[in-house]
């Protein structure tokens, strides 16, 4: 649940990103310009987070008034295992030494729900975070790194958005930016077993703007970025099938052994938090995506 | 013995009832509070609670009941009640200073041989605590009894209660002839019983009802997705003796009120103090705030996101049917979470505590849904019913009706061309 320092919202003096490269970045600045906000974008070839000897850097780069956004990350398409966890958690690292020395006005953390168990079929931001995957362990530590650091000081809003598709994404994991990919490419669209699986999926312009609601309202605490309105794969392949062309086919794969997981979320919060935000249909997210893949294929 | 006088000492809502339902049964009553705005307000039957028949019932028993801020009126009591209401925070967690500062003066002015009971909503240990007060009187006789007031049925549980429960010192003593006599006028069963278990199962009362509140929730949700009717399944549910003819078993929007939310912390407190395990105490409460939210989620996704410019109509601000309290009232944190959504809301008795800028609180239930995209029914007054499905589209814009109680005909509203959305039952477009 969020509380607001500025309930009514404001423009901070400037916003900086960190992790700019990325595709959720990109629609994080484009959302900050478009509303004239000042945006000073750090990505990983000018300052490596993941040496913490950069921490000096980023320290130099801060001001008091800044609301910081933190989305770097190394996601699991670049490995699953310690060594990619360690990487990220130097990030914290870089970033609390920073912010220790330099501290800002804001701190905004984008987390994951992977803190959350994939056992749990249905969340709300007062369930614990019990990650079952190591990304997820790491997205909790560096949680707990910026609480620890922050303190009561400086207002941390910490964001967890569900899976995130959208124009841009250059990663591959199972849903529909994959599922766009194979469409255009193949013609077929592979899915896990019967598809059955019932995933919240959220477009990353309706996360941006959610990140942007955050800092204009100077927000702290935790909320679940989601839609409240799970699908399974199966369906979300037919309706992506059906934006690709109708020579495109959805196709069954082996399924690994082992039960079916949903994944549900309760939205109340983020209807609480920003009672005017309203998400993107989900028809007219997926046609903004899928149209966004074919201009950069 | 003589007909016991009766005295009650706080006149709150508890005080004010019990001190009616006692003139009722024919006995002489001194209902105090130092609060002399109160007693003057209350003497001239302008009361200060809402309570279906109360007015009437103080009208009729008047000649018996006497009503002062002097404490020393009581000294002509045999029995005297201590029935402040517990104040409780947003969190639930109750304040028992004012009941063990009644308690203190009720010691005070009372004849040699008094009876004193605490009514007022105490933990587990508070009359055993408090004893001492009585210390330097060994003439009075100190009991705990369990209240089950409900709101918007006070009058009616206060003259038939189903038993008393009572504490006592020990669990050999007995209740005192004056208490015995005042309570044999009800007619109904007298439990005796060591002050810590009376305590605790006024709590426990509590406990069970969320319990059924909270199992009905959770199967009315499942309802709503699998076709199912909850209506339909209570009824079989009441005729298996375990569950009980009169369960809790009207699926609702998680429990609203102070009590509940007040026992259930306490015996959060109880655990976390001796490390019992009450996690299900945990999980009731949290299923009741997920079960509030259901006209906020229904909401989004039915008409705020559907709509450029929507407006609601909101019918219901109290946290349930005749009352005005609208302390943790699913209407009013609806219409908190829904700001900047222009809202016309109606309640024939509770107004809005905290001025919300875009509600408009309006005089009549249609003036409510004049160019509503959604009509919300927060709370089930009896007077909702009366009020013809299309007359209600006739004003609408939009064709939402989220009747989460039932209050309306959903076979009606439907047929005037409404959508009805109701708690454990299937969505009818």
């Amino acid at each position: 649940m969020l509380r607001h320092q500025w309930p009514a919202s404001a423009k901070p003096a400037r916003v900086v990103l960190l992790g700019a490269r990325g595709f959720v970045a990109t629609a994080v600045r484009d959302v900050l310009t478009a509303a004239d906000i000042l945006v000073e974008p750090i990505g990983s070839a000018e300052l490596d987070l993941t040496q913490a000897s950069n921490a000096a850097q980023l320290q130099a780069r801060l001001r008091p008034d800044d609301a910081v956004v933190f989305l770097a990350a190394l996601t699991p398409d670049h490995g699953r295992g310690i060594d990619t966890m360690m990487a990220n958690l130097r990030m914290g690292e870089t970033v609390c030494r920073a912010l220790d020395q330099s501290p800002v006005a804001h701190a905004v953390y984008i987390s994951s729900d992977a803190v959350y168990r994939d056992e749990d079929a249905f969340i709300t931001e007062t369930m614990r975070t019990d990650a079952s995957s190591l990304y997820g362990v790491m997205h909790a530590s560096r949680e707990r790194m910026l609480q620890a650091q922050l303190g009561n000081a400086v207002p941390l809003a910490i964001l967890r958005p569900t899976l995130v598709f959208g124009g841009g994404d250059t990663h591959n994991s199972y849903g529909p930016n994959r599922f766009m990919r194979a469409a255009a490419l193949e013609r077929r669209i592979p899915i896990f077993g019967e598809g059955a699986e019932r995933r919240d999926h959220v477009f990353v312009d309706d996360l941006a703007r959610v990140i942007a609601a955050a800092i204009a309202h100077r927000s702290s605490g935790v909320l679940n970025v989601v839609t409240g309105q799970s699908i399974a794969f199966a369906d979300l392949a037919g309706e992506i099938a059906a934006l690709a062309g109708p020579d495109v086919e959805v196709v069954s794969k082996p399924r690994a052994p082992g039960p079916v997981l949903h994944r549900h979320f309760d939205p109340a919060a983020l209807h609480r938090a920003f009672p005017g935000f309203r998400f993107t249909p989900r028809g007219d997210a997926l046609a903004r995506a899928w149209a966004a893949y074919a201009v950069a294929r | 013995m003589t007909t016991p006088v009766v005295g009650f000492a706080g006149l709150s809502h508890l005080g004010l009832v019990s001190s009616a339902a006692a003139a009722a049964k024919g006995f002489r009553v001194v209902g105090f509070d130092a609060d002399r705005s109160l007693v003057q307000d209350t003497a001239a039957g302008r009361l200060r609670v809402v309570e279906p028949c109360l007015p009437e019932l103080l009208r009729d028993v008047a000649s018996r009941l006497t009503w002062t801020h002097d404490a020393s009126a009581l000294s002509g009591c045999d029995v005297i009640y201590v029935s402040v209401d517990v104040p409780t925070d947003d969190e639930g967690r109750g304040d028992e200073s004012p009941v063990a500062d009644l308690l203190r003066t009720t010691v005070s002015v009372a004849r040699p041989e008094t009876t004193l009971v605490v009514l007022s909503q105490v933990q587990p240990g508070f009359t055993r605590a408090h004893q001492r007060l009585t210390a330097d009187r060994p003439d009075l006789h100190l009991f705990y009894q369990v209240e089950t007031l409900i709101f918007g049925r006070a009058v009616e549980r206060a003259l038939h209660p189903e038993r008393f429960i009572v504490g006592c010192a020990e669990s050999s003593a007995r209740v005192s002839a004056p208490l015995e006599a005042f309570l044999r006028a009800f007619d109904c069963p007298i439990l005796p019983m060591r002050y810590e278990s009376a305590e605790l199962a006024k709590i426990a009362i509590n406990c069970f009802l969320v319990s059924s509140i909270s199992t009905t929730n959770v199967l009315a949700e499942i309802c709503e997705r699998v076709g199912a009717e909850w209506e339909e399944i209570a009824p079989s549910l009441r005729l298996d003796a375990r569950i009980g003819s009169k369960a809790y078993l009207g699926a609702g929007l998680g429990f609203g009120g102070t009590n509940l939310n007040r026992d259930l912390e306490i015996v959060q407190g109880l655990s976390n103090r001796f490390g019992t395990d009450a996690r299900l105490v945990s999980a009731w409460r949290a299923n009741s705030v997920y079960r509030r939210d259901w006209t906020l989620r229904l909401l989004h996704r039915v008409v705020l996101s559907q709509c450029a410019s929507p407006r609601v109509a909101l019918w219901g601000l109290a946290y349930k049917q005749d009352t005005a309290s609208t302390k943790n009232s699913p209407g009013v944190a609806l219409a908190e979470a829904i700001a900047g959504v222009p809202v016309r809301a109606y309640d024939p008795a509770a107004r809005l505590e905290r001025m919300l800028p875009h509600v408009d609180q309006v005089e009549s239930p249609l003036a409510a849904c004049e160019g509503a995209d959604a009509l919300l029914i927060m709370t089930p007054w009896s007077e909702f019913a009366g009020i013809s499905a299309a007359a209600i589209a006739a004003r609408m814009r939009g064709r939402h009706v989220v009747d989460p109680y039932r209050v309306l005909s959903a076979a009606d509203a439907n047929a005037a061309g409404l959508s009805v959305y109701r708690l454990g039952a299937p969505e009818l477009a």
